[in-house]
C-alpha cells in the first residue's frame, strides 16, 4: 500500500475574503491554481524528497494532505485513509512539521511536546523527545514565546516525533536551522527511516535532500515535472561534467571540440577545462592523447543535484551552470 | 478527549496570560464591591434582602425602572465578547493553528474545545465575583433570598455562555483578526443599542405594508405583542426578564421596562394567560438557543474552510 497516494489532484484558490466580503456584490473572482492535476505516489517505508522553487505549489500540496486545505477536484488518500474525510485518522498515525506555524507564546516546550503526546494518547517520554531534538531541560522548561526560530523548529519536531508516527510530514524542515541543526535533522530523518516510518519532506536546500532520500520530486508550477531517484534524475538531465585535464605537449583542441557531447573547451595554461556529458569523458581523454598530448593528471565534477534542479526549474542550460561553477 | 485537551490547553493560556486573572478580579470588584457598597453603606442596619439590589426596581406608574441583571448582562455580554472574539482567528493569524491541528485533533474538537475553555473562563470569574457579593451580604447583614440568588447566577452564567458562543462564531468565520474585532463591536452594538429600535419599528412597519395592501391593520395588542416577542430575542432581554421572573410574577417580568400604555394594553390580556411565547421556559429556550447555534455556525464555517 503507498503511503501517500495523490490522484488528479487540483487545488483552486479564489480571493475569498470570508463572512463580510461574501455580503458583497463580488466582481470577478481572482483564482490562483496552485496545484493543477498532480498525480504521484510515495510507497511504504520510503523517503521523498520533495522540491521546487517558491510558489510552485509544495505547501499547497502538503496542507492537502493533512486537510489544512481543500483540493477543487482529484483524491489524496494518506496511509490508506481518504485525507480529507478521514483527516483525524491520518494525523493519529503522522507527525507533521508544517510550514508557517507559530509555537504558542505562553506554554513551555515541554508542554508543547506534553500537548502532542497527549494528543496522539501516546505514551512517550517528552524528556527524551525534546532531548532528541537538541532542547537543553532549561531550554524546555521556558515559555516557546522567547524561542529562536530554530528552537521553535527543534519543537515542533519533537511535537512530530511524538508516538512513534508512520509517517513523517516535513515542510521545509530545515529552515532556520543553522547548518549542525540541520545535520541533526538529516540524522533523525534517517533514523525514522530506519525505524520503517515513511518520511515526506519539503526542501529547497537540495544538499539536505541528496544526502536522504531514495525519491525526489520536483514541482513547478503546480505540476510535477520530475519523479526519479537521484542518479535517475541524473541520468535524465544528461548533466553536464566538467573534465580538468593536465597536458604536456599540444593538444588538438579542434578534434576533442568535435567530439559527440562536448559541449565547450578552454585552456588554462597547461590545462584544459572541457565540459561534456558524463559518458564522453573517455573520448575526451582519448582523443587529447590521439592528438599527440600526454595527459599528466586528470579531474572531473559531476553535476550536483543543484545543478539538475536549476536546469528543472528554471529552464536554463545545465551547461552554463557548471561554468560558473567552474 | 482531545477536545478536552484543546480546552484544558486553552483555559491555561488563559490563566497564563493573567486575562483570568484580571477577569477574576474586575467581577469581584464590580459585582462583589456593588453590593458591599450597597448593603454596607447605602441600606447599612436596614436588614434588606437579596431582592433589594438584585430584583426590580420599578417606581410606581413605571416612571423608573432599575435592574441589577440588566446592567451586569450588558457589562457580561462585552466581557464575554472580547474573550471569545479572538479564539480562532488569532491561532489562524498567527499560525499556531497549524500546530494544533498537526496533531490528532478535529476542526470540531479545535472549535467547541475553543468553546468550553473560553466559556469556563468567563464563568470562573463571573462566579468568584458573585461568591463575593454573597460574603459581601452575609457580613452585612443583608438576608440572602437563596434560591433566587442561585437562580440569578445561574442565568447570568447562561448569558455569558451565549455570548461566548456568539464571539467564537464570529471568530470561526472572520478571515482576519480586523473583521472579527468588527463584527465583534458591530453585535454588540446591535444587541445592546439597536435592538429596540428593531422591535418597535418592526412592527410599525408591518403594520404599514398591511395597511398598504388593504388588510386590517394590526391591533394595538398585537403591535405591542409583535414588539416583545422581538425584543426577547435578544439574549441580553431575556436574561432580564427571566432574573426578573425570579423575584416576582412572570407578567410583571416580562412587562418590566414597558411603557404605561403597553402595559394597560396587554396586561389584562397576559393576566388571564401569558402566551406560550412569553412563557418563562420559551424565554429560556431562546437563550439556550444562543448557546447553541451559533457554535454550529460557526463550526459549519470553520469546517469548510482554507486554513
Amino acid at each position: 500500500m503507498a503511503a501517500i497516494e495523490l490522484n488528479g489532484v487540483t487545488k483552486r484558490f479564489e480571493d475569498d475574503e470570508g463572512l463580510f466580503d461574501s455580503l458583497l456584490p463580488s466582481s470577478e473572482p481572482d483564482t490562483v491554481t496552485a496545484v493543477d492535476d498532480l498525480s504521484f505516489s510515495v510507497a511504504e517505508g520510503e523517503v521523498f524528497g520533495f522540491l521546487g522553487p517558491n510558489g510552485a505549489g509544495k505547501s499547497t500540496t502538503i496542507n492537502m494532505l493533512l486537510d489544512f486545505v481543500r483540493p477543487t477536484g482529484g483524491s489524496v488518500r494518506v496511509l490508506g485513509h481518504d485525507a480529507q474525510a478521514e483527516s483525524v485518522a491520518v494525523r493519529r498515525r503522522t507527525g507533521v512539521l508544517p510550514e508557517g506555524y507559530e509555537v504558542y507564546d505562553r506554554l513551555t516546550g515541554r508542554e508543547h511536546v506534553e500537548f502532542a503526546i497527549e494528543s496522539k494518547e501516546a505514551d512517550d517520554d517528552p524528556d527524551e523527545l525534546l532531548s532528541r531534538v537538541g532542547l537543553a531541560p532549561d531550554e524546555a522548561d521556558r515559555r516557546a514565546g522567547g524561542y529562536s526560530k530554530g528552537m521553535s523548529q527543534r519543537l515542533a519536531l519533537a511535537m512530530a516525533l511524538a508516538g512513534s508516527p508512520d509517517l513523517l510530514v516535513l515542510d521545509e524542515p530545515s529552515s532556520g536551522l543553522d547548518p549542525a541543526g540541520a545535520r541533526e535533522m538529516r540524522d533523525i530523518v534517517r533514523a525514522e527511516a530506519d525505524r520503517g516510518a515513511t518520511v515526506f519532506f519539503s526542501s529547497h536546500v537540495l544538499a539536505q535532500v541528496e544526502a536522504v532520500c531514495d525519491r525526489v520530486g520536483i514541482m513547478r508550477d503546480g505540476r510535477l515535472i520530475a519523479e526519479d531517484t537521484i542518479e535517475g534524475l541524473r541520468d535524465r538531465v544528461d548533466a553536464e561534467a566538467t573534465l580538468r585535464i593536465d597536458v604536456d605537449g599540444d593538444a588538438d583542441l579542434d578534434a576533442v571540440r568535435a567530439l559527440d557531447g562536448v559541449s565547450s573547451v578552454e585552456t588554462d595554461g597547461d590545462r584544459l577545462v572541457v565540459g561534456c556529458t558524463d559518458d564522453a569523458k573517455t573520448r575526451v581523454i582519448e582523443a587529447v592523447e590521439v592528438g599527440g598530448a600526454t595527459v599528466a593528471d586528470f579531474e572531473t565534477d559531476s553535476a550536483s543535484l543543484e545543478d539538475i534542479f536549476l536546469a528543472y526549474t528554471e529552464g536554463d542550460d545545465p551547461a552554463d551552470e557548471s561554468e560558473v561553477a567552474a | 478527549m482531545t477536545l478536552e485537551s484543546v480546552a484544558r490547553k486553552d483555559f491555561r493560556d488563559a490563566l497564563r496570560s493573567r486575562w483570568l486573572l484580571g477577569l477574576t478580579l474586575f467581577f469581584a470588584l464590580l459585582i462583589g464591591g456593588s453590593t458591599a457598597l450597597f448593603y454596607g453603606v447605602l441600606l447599612s442596619g436596614s436588614g434588606a434582602n437579596s431582592e433589594t439590589l438584585f430584583g426590580l426596581t420599578t417606581a410606581p406608574g413605571g416612571l423608573f425602572n432599575f435592574s441589577y441583571a440588566g446592567m451586569l448582562g450588558f457589562v457580561l455580554a462585552l466581557i464575554a465578547l472580547v474573550t471569545a472574539h479572538g479564539s480562532l482567528i488569532d491561532e489562524r493569524e498567527s499560525g499556531t493553528i497549524k500546530l494544533l491541528l498537526s496533531l490528532p485533533n478535529s476542526r470540531r474538537d479545535v472549535v467547541f474545545g475553543k468553546l468550553v475553555g473560553r466559556t469556563l473562563v468567563v464563568l470562573v470569574s463571573m462566579l468568584v465575583g458573585f461568591v463575593v457579593a454573597l460574603f459581601a451580604m452575609l457580613f452585612t447583614g443583608g438576608q440572602v433570598m437563596f434560591v433566587s440568588y442561585a437562580g440569578q447566577v445561574a442565568l447570568s452564567g447562561l448569558l455569558a455562555a451565549a455570548f461566548v458562543s456568539i464571539g467564537v462564531w464570529l471568530s470561526a468565520t472572520s478571515a482576519s483578526q480586523r473583521q472579527a474585532l468588527f463584527g465583534t463591536v458591530g453585535l454588540y452594538f446591535i444587541f445592546a443599542v439597536l435592538w429596540s429600535t428593531v422591535a418597535t419599528g418592526v412592527p410599525r412597519l408591518v403594520n404599514w405594508v398591511v395597511e398598504q395592501l388593504g388588510l386590517t391593520a394590526l391591533t394595538a395588542p398585537q403591535i405591542v405583542q409583535m414588539r416583545l416577542f422581538i425584543k426577547y430575542l435578544n439574549p441580553l432581554r431575556a436574561y432580564e426578564t427571566l432574573v426578573a421572573e425570579l423575584y416576582g410574577p412572570a407578567v410583571a417580568a416580562r412587562l418590566f421596562k414597558a411603557g404605561l400604555a403597553e402595559r394597560l394594553t396587554v396586561q389584562s390580556a397576559f393576566s388571564e394567560s401569558l402566551p406560550f411565547y412569553f412563557s418563562g421556559p420559551f424565554i429560556l429556550a431562546i437563550l439556550l438557543a444562543w448557546i447553541v447555534v451559533p457554535p454550529l455556525l460557526g463550526y459549519w464555517a470553520f469546517e469548510k474552510a482554507d486554513l
